[in-house]
């Protein structure tokens, strides 16, 4: 009891980086159960896991670990059936429908795998539309250098369908750090894009962190996109079995392997083509 | 095939419901209206089948004549005969309680005969026997408050005022006139002494006569016919009455089914764009195009066959319900329970699964057009992106607007005012309408902009997100409105023309009736009636009046050169008030040349005999034959006979005759003060005599004029029912395509309310956009048909009624909105960026 919070996030040394700051995220013994009597499923068993402000994270895990449950459970976009989230000071699990909503359009930074943008709304549109839904005015410098950052200047008329992937998932990037969230939550932000498009994303999101100090977390299957992070946690059956600092993809797909069994540690590799 | 294509239906049973919902209205208004005419008729037929039973022979007059009285005699003194009854008809003025007659129109007075021959229902009391007693139709007693012992009072033919005894109530059943006048029975020599009339309409016949010795006896004047016969005939004189309810209510019936169309069609392409992947993957695993619309033609016949089901049970209700409203305890509709004919079933039934498969068969094309490929592409959204209208649409655009332009412009602006010109109108706006549904995906852009200014602005960002979604797919969002479009464009345009048919009489009472008031007898008797002569001179000598026009006229024979003669009515108005108090408005020629030996004559009159400026006519008189010269030709409009000739003139040829109309204006000022009054008091004596004024004459057409254009309200009223399905149909499978950008909206911060409101607005803008262009067009065709209708018709805009229209629509719009609305905002935002 004394000893709490240093205990629940001490998963192991403390990276470099904002070692000071308290976490901006933290989840205490999280757990979700889709369903119930023998049909129930747990996705999420006790997680207990921080995040620490201005770091870039990393959630791995294989498929129907609970990676993504955890993190639409961190970012408020579903409940917990029991534990507690924190964004910062703010308990998720004790608020209603209508103060999520209003806490992620306020706090929370968002990119999706895909149909991140509304297609009716041009990039300019979509990448305000947060700050437009608060009614809040947008920094003009902090816009110009979101849009500088991720290199969409000539871009901004048009709608979502004159875009390519890449450029789409740049625009939901611009979109999620014009705001200054406190956190932004990334789905396989890479999943539906090739690898020198997925590579460019990859290198914004770690410059935001580096360059801005935003803190991001990011759920990816793809130990490419999680050795852009600072460090990755990985998650198998719904608890946190591991992590890793300063990861690199072969260190990933090591820790993969072991997780999966060991001897997939060669098909792994081959599946995932290391090119980098 | 078709197992895949039901269970696709039992997988959406809403959807299915919703769509069919469009249909079983239609179906369930066409239903009911057979529904409701057919009980109607059944009701008749029985009544009559019961009365005519009664007789055994009947002897009527052919077309528009008599039968002598000593023809009853002669009909009793067959052999066989037991029985043998004439019926007189004629008019019998009934006194009300307060001392005027009863009614417009004098109460018929009609024999009554005691014994077999009876054939009116007694409801209370007994028939009349001898000259004091009388009995009444049920509703004027009941209007009136007579109860049976009490005494009536009933003017004869002569105006002389006569007291009897109510000693019955009756039923006189499906007799026209008796339900319209109103009815007072007596025996049959004191309805002969009452209305004066020597002759009989009918006689009827008891017994075991031969019809042919009957008549041998009524000679080849006379028609003679069985009871059976008699009573088929009646029945089927009345069934045209129903037929005429009938054919007036297929018309909205079928404006109905035409919205109902509108928003299936639109209903089957949605869900076929949205189904693209399924049917691509049908076509993967081997499914042949024709298999392809079979499956979509399949499904909308279940669909059309479940609704049009629905839609007569529906139909059922609908015709029970008017029934209940038109036919209660005392109304002249007798009924005999619901009538729900094999023929009602199979025309809804025919009419609902044709309209269907019908209005599906586009969509179930572009099925087939799915290739197998888009089954492995990445989604795209369906029915969205730029539209660019088609050479097929521009085509149909060209060939019926521009046309359709012309011709009304031609009816409305060329051609001569008449129905003719009238028709003309409504077949160029039907073309237009045409032109507009065609070019309708081209104007939803603009018209949601214009539309959705406001909202936009005031419902922050989910209202502009609404705009633009409402813009987003224009061919789905055109024939959403255009349903909306037709029921509101109708309604505007009756408004229109309501409103200047009333401003137009405003304008004729003002500037050629102005009088204060007017004074007339019953009218529509089998006599016409005129007013006492005395009766302008006391009002002459009262000192609130400050002049008195009589108008005079008769019907006599007129001819003129080329066509031969005819009846027409010659008449004068009194000498000092023509051209002062009642202004003739002269198309050629002018008032200053109307002296003796001249005549001004109507329009169409002129029209008929070709007569202009210089022409004579000859008038038949009681002093021998008057050549007149045409000095003018009149407009229909104002108190002015179509042949007007001087007062001396008039005098001299027809003698002093009693006046038709007499018109009073008061003194103004304080000298006028309780002038009303005054004239009342000095027609007090005169209970056939009424006093109107002209605010009460303007009250009477309001009133007709907005009664009818309350029941074409709630006429067109389930058309407009239907285009907000329609719109509540569009929305929800919008919900269902967005799911996925709702959730992402929700991610970003979009609370339940403003996604609700999103939807509303989008509703909003929706309906704004088909009302509007509803009443565009509504009022462009009232101006143009007002304008085909008559000569110097005022137009006018009924300005709060559309306004009225557009805010009703848009308020059901966002009422359509409501349910959709809340599906997408319960929507889990998790499972809908899962589920891909």
């Amino acid at each position: 009891m004394t000893s709490t919070s240093t205990d629940t996030s001490g998963e192991g040394p403390a990276p470099a980086a904002g070692a000071a700051a308290p976490p901006a995220v933290t989840a205490v013994e999280v757990s979700k159960v889709y369903g119930s009597g023998d049909a129930a499923v747990h996705a999420l068993r006790g997680v207990s896991v921080a995040f620490a402000r201005g770091a870039f994270t990393a959630i791995m895990g294989p498929s129907g670990s609970g990676k993504s449950t955890l993190m639409h459970c961190l970012a408020g976009l579903d409940t917990v059936s029991g534990g507690r989230v924190m964004l910062g000071d703010t308990d998720l699990t004790a608020l209603k429908d209508r103060q999520l909503t209003l806490l992620r359009r306020d706090r929370i930074g968002f990119i999706f795998q895909a149909f991140n943008l509304l297609p009716t709304l041009t990039a300019e549109q979509n990448i305000l539309l947060p700050l437009e839904l608060a009614g809040r005015k947008a920094d003009k410098a902090w816009f110009d250098r979101v849009v500088d950052v991720v290199g969409l200047r000539d871009r901004l008329g048009h709608r979502p369908g004159q875009l390519s992937g890449g450029q789409q998932q740049r625009v939901a990037c611009a979109r999620a750090l014009v705001t200054r969230p406190e956190v932004i939550f990334a789905d396989e932000p890479t999943g539906n894009l090739d690898s020198r498009a997925g590579a460019e994303v990859l290198g914004f999101l770690r410059a935001s962190v580096r360059e801005m100090g935003q803190t991001i977390v990011m759920v990816t299957h793809d130990p490419v996109a999680a050795s852009y992070a600072d460090r990755v946690v990985f998650l198998r059956d719904g608890t946190i079995v591991s992590e890793l600092f300063e990861p690199t993809p072969d260190t990933v797909l090591d820790r993969l392997s072991q997780l999966t069994g060991g001897a997939d540690g060669p098909s792994l590799r081959a599946r995932h083509g290391l090119e980098g | 095939m078709l197992k895949t294509t039901l269970a696709g239906l039992r997988a959406h049973k809403l959807r299915l419901l919703l769509t069919g919902l469009a249909i079983t209205l239609g179906v369930g208004f066409i239903a009911g209206t057979f529904v409701l005419t057919d009980s109607m008729r059944a009701g008749v037929n029985e009544k009559f089948a019961r009365s005519a039973d009664k007789v055994d022979v009947a002897v009527l007059p052919k077309e528009g004549g008599e039968l002598p009285a000593d023809l009853l005699g002669r009909v009793r003194a067959v052999p066989g005969v037991t029985d043998a009854q004439g019926t007189v008809r004629g008019d019998a003025a009934l006194i009300g309680r307060d001392g005027k007659a009863v009614g417009d129109m004098p109460t018929v007075g009609i024999s009554v005969p005691s014994g077999r021959l009876l054939r009116y229902g007694v409801d209370e009391g007994r028939p009349p026997a001898g000259p004091a007693e009388a009995v009444l139709d049920r509703d004027t007693a009941e209007r009136e408050k007579f109860a049976v012992g009490q005494t009536i009072t009933v003017l004869d033919h002569r105006q002389r005022p006569h007291r009897f005894t109510l000693v019955g109530i009756l039923d006189f059943g499906i007799d026209d006139e008796a339900n319209m006048r109103g009815a007072v029975g007596f025996d049959t020599a004191t309805a002969m002494r009452m209305t004066g009339k020597r002759v009989f309409r009918e006689i009827d016949v008891a017994g075991a006569a031969d019809r042919a010795a009957v008549a041998a006896v009524a000679g080849p004047d006379a028609e003679v016919l069985t009871g059976e016969r008699l009573g088929r005939r009646l029945a089927a004189r009345a069934g045209a009455d129903t037929e005429v309810i009938r054919t007036g209510l297929l018309i909205f019936g079928l404006v109905s089914v035409l919205v109902s169309a509108l928003v299936i069609y639109n209903t089957f392409a949605i869900l076929i764009a949205q189904r693209m992947r399924e049917t691509a993957l049908l076509r993967c695993v081997g499914a042949t195009r024709r298999q392809l619309f079979g499956g979509v033609l399949t499904e909308s016949a279940v669909v059309g066959l479940i609704g049009s089901v629905l839609g007569l049970a529906v139909g059922l209700g609908l015709g029970a319900g008017a029934l209940a409203v038109f036919g209660g305890p005392d109304a002249d509709i007798p009924t005999y329970g619901l009538t729900l004919a094999p023929r009602t079933i199979a025309v809804g039934l025919l009419v609902g699964v044709l309209v269907t498969v019908l209005s599906a068969l586009l969509p179930a094309r572009a099925a087939t057009r799915v290739s197998p490929v888009s089954a492995l592409r990445a989604d795209l959204e369906p029915g969205g992106g730029r539209f660019r209208l088609g050479w097929a649409r521009w085509t149909v655009a060209a060939l019926s607007g521009l046309p359709g332009l012309a011709v009304a412009w031609y009816g409305a602006m060329v051609l001569d005012k008449g129905e003719s010109a009238l028709f003309t109108v409504a077949a160029g706006g039907g073309l237009v309408f045409l032109a507009v549904i065609a070019l309708m995906p081209a104007l939803v852009r603009p018209l949601g902009r214009v539309a959705g200014a406001v909202p936009a602005r005031l419902a922050g960002v989910p209202g502009r997100l609404a705009v633009q979604n409402a813009r987003r797919s224009p061919r789905r969002t055109a024939t959403t409105t255009i349903a909306l479009t037709i029921g509101v464009g109708l309604m505007t345009m009756f408004a229109v023309l309501a409103a200047s048919v009333k401003a137009t009489a405003d304008e004729q009472l003002a500037e050629e009736f102005p009088v204060d008031y007017q004074l007339t007898t019953q009218w529509g008797g089998s006599d016409e009636q005129f007013l006492p002569r005395e009766l302008a001179d006391r009002l002459r000598a009262l000192p609130q009046v400050a002049a008195v026009t009589e108008m005079r006229h008769v019907e006599a024979r007129v001819e003129s050169s080329g066509r031969g003669d005819r009846r027409e009515s010659v008449g004068a108005l009194t000498a000092s008030s023509l051209g002062t108090v009642v202004k003739p408005e002269f198309t050629s020629g002018s008032l200053e040349d109307l002296r003796p030996g001249t005549v001004a004559v109507a329009d169409p009159v002129a029209r008929y005999w070709k007569l202009r400026i210089g022409s004579t006519v000859r008038v038949r008189t009681p002093r021998g034959p008057l050549e007149l010269k045409v000095v003018g030709t009149t407009g229909m409009e104002g108190p002015v006979p179509p042949l007007l000739v001087t007062e001396a003139d008039f005098t001299r040829y027809f003698g002093a005759r009693d006046p038709s109309v007499i018109f009073v204006n008061a003194r103004s000022g304080a000298a006028g003060e309780g002038a009303r009054a005054a004239v009342e008091a000095a027609a007090k004596p005169y209970p056939t005599v009424r006093v109107t004024s002209a605010a009460e004459i303007k009250k009477q057409y309001t009133k007709a004029i907005d009664m009818m254009l309350v029941i074409f309200g709630a006429l067109l009223g389930l058309a407009i029912l239907i285009a907000l399905f329609g719109i509540a149909n569009t929305l929800t499978l919008s919900v269902v395509e967005r799911t996925r950008e709702s959730a992402l909206l929700r991610a970003l911060g979009v609370t339940r309310r403003q996604l609700r409101r999103m939807l509303s607005v989008e509703a909003l803008i929706m309906a704004l956009i088909g009302a509007g262009t509803g009443v565009a067009l509504g009022v462009a065709f009232g101006w143009a048909s007002i304008t085909a209708m008559a000569e110097d018709v005022v137009f006018s805009l009924p300005y709060a009624r559309i306004a009225v229209f557009v805010l009703l629509a848009a308020a059901a719009g966002m009422l359509a909105a409501v349910l959709p609305a809340r599906r997408a905002a319960k929507a889990s935002v998790v499972e809908a960026l899962v589920d891909d």
